[in-house]
Parts: structure tokens; sequence; C-alpha cells
């Protein structure tokens, strides 16, 4: 018995079937819990790849921080009329072929992933067991791949100096 | 695999272990709040219930079983059940991380500091959910209040925890207790008095404690959050909130004041010195309660954007730059 190969099975399932729900799910609280749901599963997904590290960080970010303020806004708009519409999409449209192609590609590569039965940790880029991986990440951050680091980080302060912008109180001449 | 199960066997018997007696902790932490807190006010306090009241708690939980479970109309019945176990379990298995002693950790991963924030985040859920799925006003603009002040306030405490970790150079907890030991003053607490304040500050408004207790304020909420909540649901949000302080705490001690090292080894007790620490700062969480008013909505949110997160930063640049000096 392969237990890496059951847990792993058991989390990609869980992920896909949470996903599915979100997205099918008429009430918006219920959908951001089932996003809440996959984003667990898939810290456990990189925790089994034994990166610690970002399975705390996926769940610090995106868990704690994020879906906290989806479900903050979700809390203070109304979506009384839509949780009683029940049908998604009424036509056949280009929508649907687009996702039965994606929905096909998917599962042909899933079926590749199946036949390789792979030991997952043979796929790392590098040694967790040698060094921490806080050290490998902050290895390829600041030597590797500093300055596209750098570039999110003038993105991110942009995005923030706009949020503050518009917020802004502008003071009318008296 | 026969070596694999004795490990798993081990694993559970000291899991189970250390489950009972953080629970007796629990348990015994309302007794001490409500006792001390009598004493502050010139009052007994709880002394009816077995010699001095100190039957209490059990008294308490034998209640709060037998009582009717209330749920009322129009909550949204699942997230109305899940939610205090939420809270619970993110609450309390941040005490697995802790390590009490050298030779005493449950789960001593690489990154322990980082797992008991994301629990700490975690926690938010369930405040926020039994809030909103109560179906009342109190109970959702507590939730509301709940969020807003733990999304604020977890950032001042992981910078404050930050310059912890850059002092240690490391994120597993008992490599940064054994960092203190081998530092010039055996605690981080002297180099690191204003990362220790900021944490503490942000732990009890992590805890929702007075007075950062807005998400449950009685004099405007009722009891904020949990206001429909009855019987053992409403015992086990108690449950959590404790449970959160003790972990808080165990978690100051570790990363401040240096786990288990003391002045002198004490034969037998190897806790000891990790108790005696856990026991003051939960005392100075109860002192805090008894002495100071709750804060208005526009301070707290001041206090943690305005105040506490600008210090932490300074402070972590400070760390930084001493660290690169030294």
């Amino acid at each position: 018995m392969n237990w890496d190969l059951v847990i792993f099975y058991y989390l990609a399932i869980a992920m896909i079937f949470s996903s599915v729900f979100a997205i099918f799910s008429r009430h918006p609280v219920y959908t951001v819990l089932l996003v809440l749901v996959m984003i667990v599963h898939q810290a456990f997904l990189l925790l089994t790849l034994g990166a610690e590290f970002l399975t705390a960080v996926q769940i610090i970010v995106y868990a704690g921080a994020i879906l906290v303020l989806f479900l903050f806004v979700v809390y203070l708009i109304n979506l009384r009329k839509e949780t009683k519409k029940n049908i998604f999409i009424r036509k056949v449209s280009l929508i649907t072929i687009v996702f039965l192609l994606f929905g096909a590609l998917l599962v042909k590569n899933l079926l590749i992933l199946i036949s390789l039965k792979p030991s997952f940790k043979a796929y790392l880029p590098f040694n967790v067991e040698e060094k921490s991986n806080v050290w490998w990440i902050a290895n390829y951050l600041f030597k590797n791949y500093l300055l596209q680091f750098e570039i999110i980080g003038v993105i991110l302060l942009v995005a923030i100096l706009g949020a503050v912008f518009l917020i802004r109180k502008v003071k009318t001449a008296e | 695999m026969g070596e694999l199960i004795d490990k798993l066997i081990f694993t559970v018997i000291a899991a189970v272990i250390l489950l009972v007696i953080a629970l007796l902790h629990v348990a015994y932490l309302t007794y001490a709040e409500r006792k001390i807190i009598a004493r502050m006010q010139q009052r007994l306090g709880p002394n009816r219930v077995g010699p001095r009241g100190l039957l209490q708690p059990i008294a308490d939980m034998l209640k709060l079983l037998t009582k009717e479970d209330i749920v009322p109309y129009g909550v949204d019945k699942p997230i109305f059940y899940i939610a205090p176990f939420i809270s619970l379990v993110c609450a309390g298995t941040g005490v697995a991380l802790i390590p009490l002693w050298e030779k005493f950790v449950l789960s001593n991963i690489n990154v322990g500091l980082l797992f008991i924030l994301a629990l700490s985040s975690l926690s938010a859920y369930g405040v926020i959910l039994s809030g909103w799925a109560s179906n009342s006003r109190y109970a959702f603009l507590g939730g509301l209040r709940a969020s807003a002040q733990v999304v604020s306030y977890e950032i001042a405490m992981s910078l404050a925890l930050l310059s912890v970790v850059l002092m240690a150079g490391s994120l597993n907890l008992m490599d940064i207790v054994k960092a203190q030991i081998n530092s010039p003053y055996k605690i981080y607490l002297i180099p690191q008095i204003i990362a220790f304040f900021v944490f503490i500050i942000s732990a009890i408004a992590e805890c929702n404690r007075v007075p950062f207790d807005l998400p449950e304020a009685e004099t405007e909420l009722v009891a904020g959050y949990f206001v429909e909540y009855s019987a053992m649901r409403f015992a086990i949000f108690y449950l959590a909130e404790y449970f959160g302080m003790v972990v808080m705490s165990a978690l100051a001690v570790t990363c401040f004041l240096g786990g288990w090292i003391g002045p002198f080894e004490v034969p037998y007790i190897p806790f000891f010195w990790f108790l005696i620490k856990l026991y003051f700062i939960l005392f100075v969480y109860i002192w805090v309660r008894a002495t100071l008013p709750r804060y208005r909505y526009d301070q707290l949110m001041g206090l943690g954007w305005k105040v506490l997160i600008p210090v932490a930063i300074v402070n972590l640049f400070l760390t930084a730059f001493l660290k690169l000096i030294v």
C-alpha cells in the first residue's frame, strides 16, 4: 500500500469536488466556505511534498486573510435575489464548448499522471531534507529571481497607492 | 511497519495526556480568573462548591452539559452547528506545537511558529461564521467586528514575532528556545522588549479579551457572536477562548521568556519554569481584564494600524540592522 498515493488521491479528489461545488453553489457564504476547504486541502498537498513553509503561508495568506475579506464583502452586500436563481447558464454557448475542451484536456493530463505512478518527492527541484525549505525559497527568491521579486513588490505598492487614492477624501476649498 | 505503529501509539498517548492537562488548565483558568478578579474588586468570588470553591469549574461543566441545546428559528443550521468546533480545534491544536521541555514536544516541525499563526488566523472563521449563521443583529455585528479586528492585529503580531525569528535564525520553536539559551541575555525579553509588548497587546486582541473585547461587548452587543448559543455549544466557545489564551501565553513564553530555562534546575519537574512563566502571563491577562475599560472601535483600529504596526516594523528594521552589524 502506497500511502503517499492514497493521500494524494484523497486530497486531489476533495479539491476537485470542493471547487466544482463552489462553482455550482448558489449561496455566496457556502461558496466561500467550499473555497476554504479547497485551499486547506491544497495546503496539505504542499505538505506532502515537504513544503511546510508554503503550507503555512498558503493558510495564513489565502485562508486567513483573503477569504476572510471575501466573507466580509459577502456579508456587506445583499445577495438575497442571487440565491433564489437556479439555472446557471441557460443557453448552450461558446462558453460550454470551451469548458468541455478544457475538461477534456484536464482528464487527459490526469490519465497521464495516473499512468506515471509518481514518487512525488523525486519531482522536487531541490532536496528538502538537506536544508529547510525556508532556506531554499529565500535562496531562489533573493538570488535567482531577485529582479522579478522586486518588480512584484513595486506592482503591489502601486496597487496599495491606487486603493489609498481611491478612498481619499477630497477636501473642497470653501 | 511495527516501528511506525509504535510511534503512532506513543504519539496518541502523548497527545491524550497533553489534551487532558491542557483541559484541566483551561478549566482552572476560569476559576483563577473569577477568584483573582473578585479579589481585585473586593469580593470573595466562587466559594460554595468544594473547599474555597475549587470544584466550581466542574460544577459549571456539568451544568452546561445537561442544559438544553437551543437552536433558534431561522439559523443556518450546518454552519451554526459547526462554527464552535472550528473555533475550538483551531485554538486547541496550537498546544501540540509548543515545546514544553527539551525532550517533550508533541510535534516538532520546522515552521512551528508559522503554523501557530496559521491556526490563529483560521480560528477567526469560528467567530465570523457563528455571527452570520445565528441570524441575529447582535451576533452579526460581533462577527463583523471580530473579523476586522483579527485581520488587523494579526499583522502586528506576525511582525513582532518576525524580529524574534530574525534573532534566532529559525522558525522552529525548539530552535528558537535553544538560540535564546545560547544568547548573552538567556531570554529575548531584554533585546526584544518592544516586540514583546507589541506581541502581548496583539495577543490580547486576537483572543478578544478586555480591553479589546468589542466582538463580545456585553454593554452594546449582549454577548456578541455567541449570543444565540446555549448549553454545550456555548461552553465550546468559552473553551476556545481560554485555549487561545493558553496557546498565546505559551507562545510568548517560548519566543520571549526562554521556554523551559530557569535560574536553577528544579529536580523531577522539568516543566517547572515553563509553567511559572505561563502562569505569570495568564495572570497579566486577568489583571488587565480587571483593570482596564473597553476601547472604542475607532481607537482599537487606530492603535492597531497607526501605533502597533509601525512600531513593530521599526523594531524589525532595527533588529535586522543590528544583526547585520554584530
